[in-house]
């Protein structure tokens, strides 16, 4: 009996000994967004991989009803994150996120003060291309800004893979602080292994006043865009 | 040896004159900061950044600096901060000064035809905002720092030194210069003046530096390499030149 107890407390510290070494912490960015009076805010989070306003979008996911947003990293270093809501000026951050670690951040957003000047998008859809077909899928929304200063934020996230984009302008623009023009902005989407559901993709669109769109998700109806007003 | 022409001679003495009075115009060794007159102006000045800082001038385009960066103690470290990597969108993204960066934004937000009065008004502002904090190039207290911003700082500091020994170096020791540097901008004769602007207009003979351009920001990331750990402000300006001003 003794030696059961022996060997089964033995047993026991080798797990608990072996278990952290085996287990590999996640590299995780999370936090919460509100507004000034302190209400949680919905909306998305999206990042750069690397340098801020690189327009190297990487991850992304949405932030919930409470505020809270978590996004899983394959690697720790330096990433630009932003973060939108409907009615808000997005917020960009450069973040230092440590290989292993979770960094927490805390997001302030501020009310747009006027909608007058905010883009907008006009139409959202799915379109399989006809020579490949079931293979590839065009994704295009319909942006028009009415003071003309569109930039290369016209973003989309697909949510059930977690992936961001910057959507393809109407024409090949090199220099990203350019204003932008309105028309047809479109994704080329890989549906080769699984075909594209449209409640997986949202969209938003800032220019380089920072005025920001509301966010368009499915049934991806374009609304009046919210007015909160000012604080 | 061959003998200089006469009119060779002539040329090089009228160069050296140029060359005395350009040095002579440095603010450093002329400092003719007098509280009263300039310094209401000054106080005028800072008042204008701070109301261009919290109102657009676009009536029809109201989101104005502080509309997102609404929080005092985020920028109160900003002008100690720079000149910094600014990471604006490719190939844009490189080392500024903060009025350099004003310019920039002011230019994109306010889309003002000409963003220097604005923008060396919102310096002037966030400056005095500053007034007594440590001058540390890059770094702003409560942000991460990036090893590839610092290393383009570094290489900007590094080209400012070369330009500088070329350009200024003759007559004036960039260490005992980098304290006035801390104190743009500022109002001369109820003008604001900023060290870009300075820089722009000083030694007429070498090929012109533009205030906006990087060779001028690579010089004052150099000078502000010296200052570095000094306190950043106007009153610090007439601290530092005190002990000089009788000599």
């Amino acid at each position: 009996m003794i030696r059961v107890i022996f060997f089964a407390g033995l047993a026991s510290l080798m797990v608990a000994l072996v278990g952290p070494l085996d287990a590999t912490a996640a590299t995780v960015i999370m936090g919460t967004v509100k507004n000034e009076a302190g209400k949680p805010l919905p909306g998305l989070a999206l990042l750069e991989k690397g340098e801020i306003h690189n327009n190297v979008w990487d991850r992304g996911t949405l932030v919930g009803a409470d505020g809270r947003f978590r996004i899983e990293l394959p690697e720790g270093g330096q990433y630009g994150l932003h973060v939108y809501s409907s009615g808000y000026i997005y917020s960009p951050e450069a973040v230092k996120v440590e290989t292993e670690k979770t960094l927490e951040v805390k997001v302030t957003l501020d009310p747009e003060p006027i909608r007058g000047n905010t883009p907008v998008i006009e139409k959202a859809g799915f379109f399989p291309w006809e020579a490949r077909q079931g293979k590839v899928t065009f994704v295009k929304v319909d942006v028009a800004d009415p003071n003309g200063d569109l930039g290369p934020q016209v973003l989309a996230l697909n949510a059930a893979t977690g992936r961001a984009y910057a959507m393809n302008p109407p024409k090949r623009i090199t220099d990203l602080k350019a204003n932008f023009p309105n028309g047809i902005y479109q994704l080329e989407v890989d549906t080769s292994k699984a075909p594209i559901n449209p409640r997986d993709w949202h969209f938003v669109v800032a220019d380089h006043q920072c005025n920001t769109t509301d966010i368009l998700s499915f049934p991806h109806e374009p609304k009046p865009q919210k007015v909160i007003g000012k604080r | 040896m061959e003998k200089a022409s006469p009119g060779i001679d002539a040329l090089i003495l009228l160069m050296a004159m140029a060359l005395t009075a350009a040095c002579l115009a440095w603010p450093s060794l002329s400092p003719t900061i007098v509280l009263g007159a300039s310094d209401r102006s000054l106080e005028q000045l800072v008042v204008e950044g701070e109301r261009l800082w919290t109102q657009s001038p676009d009536p029809s385009n109201p989101v104005a600096c502080a509309t997102c960066h609404c929080d005092p103690a985020m920028t109160r470290g900003w002008a100690a901060s720079f000149p910094k990597f600014k990471p604006l969108p490719p190939p844009h993204a490189r080392v500024m000064t903060l009025l350099q960066a004003n310019a920039e934004a002011v230019e994109r937000h306010y889309r003002l035809a000409d963003p220097l009065p604005a923008a060396t008004a919102i310096t002037a502002f966030l400056t005095a905002r500053a007034a007594g904090t440590p001058i540390s190039p890059g770094i702003s207290a409560g942000q991460p720092v990036f090893a590839a911003r610092m290393q383009a700082l570094a290489g900007s500091v590094l080209r400012g030194k070369h330009l500088y020994t070329g350009r200024c170096g003759h007559c004036h020791q960039s260490f005992d210069l980098a304290p006035s540097a801390t104190a743009f901008p500022r109002a001369e004769g109820g003008r604001p003046a900023s060290l870009e602007l300075f820089l722009e207009g000083h030694r007429p003979l070498q090929p012109p530096l533009a205030w906006d351009g990087q060779a001028t920001a690579d010089i004052m990331a150099y000078l502000m390499s010296q200052a570095a750990g000094r306190p950043i402000g106007h009153h610090t300006y007439q601290a530092s030149t005190e002990g000089k001003e009788g000599s």
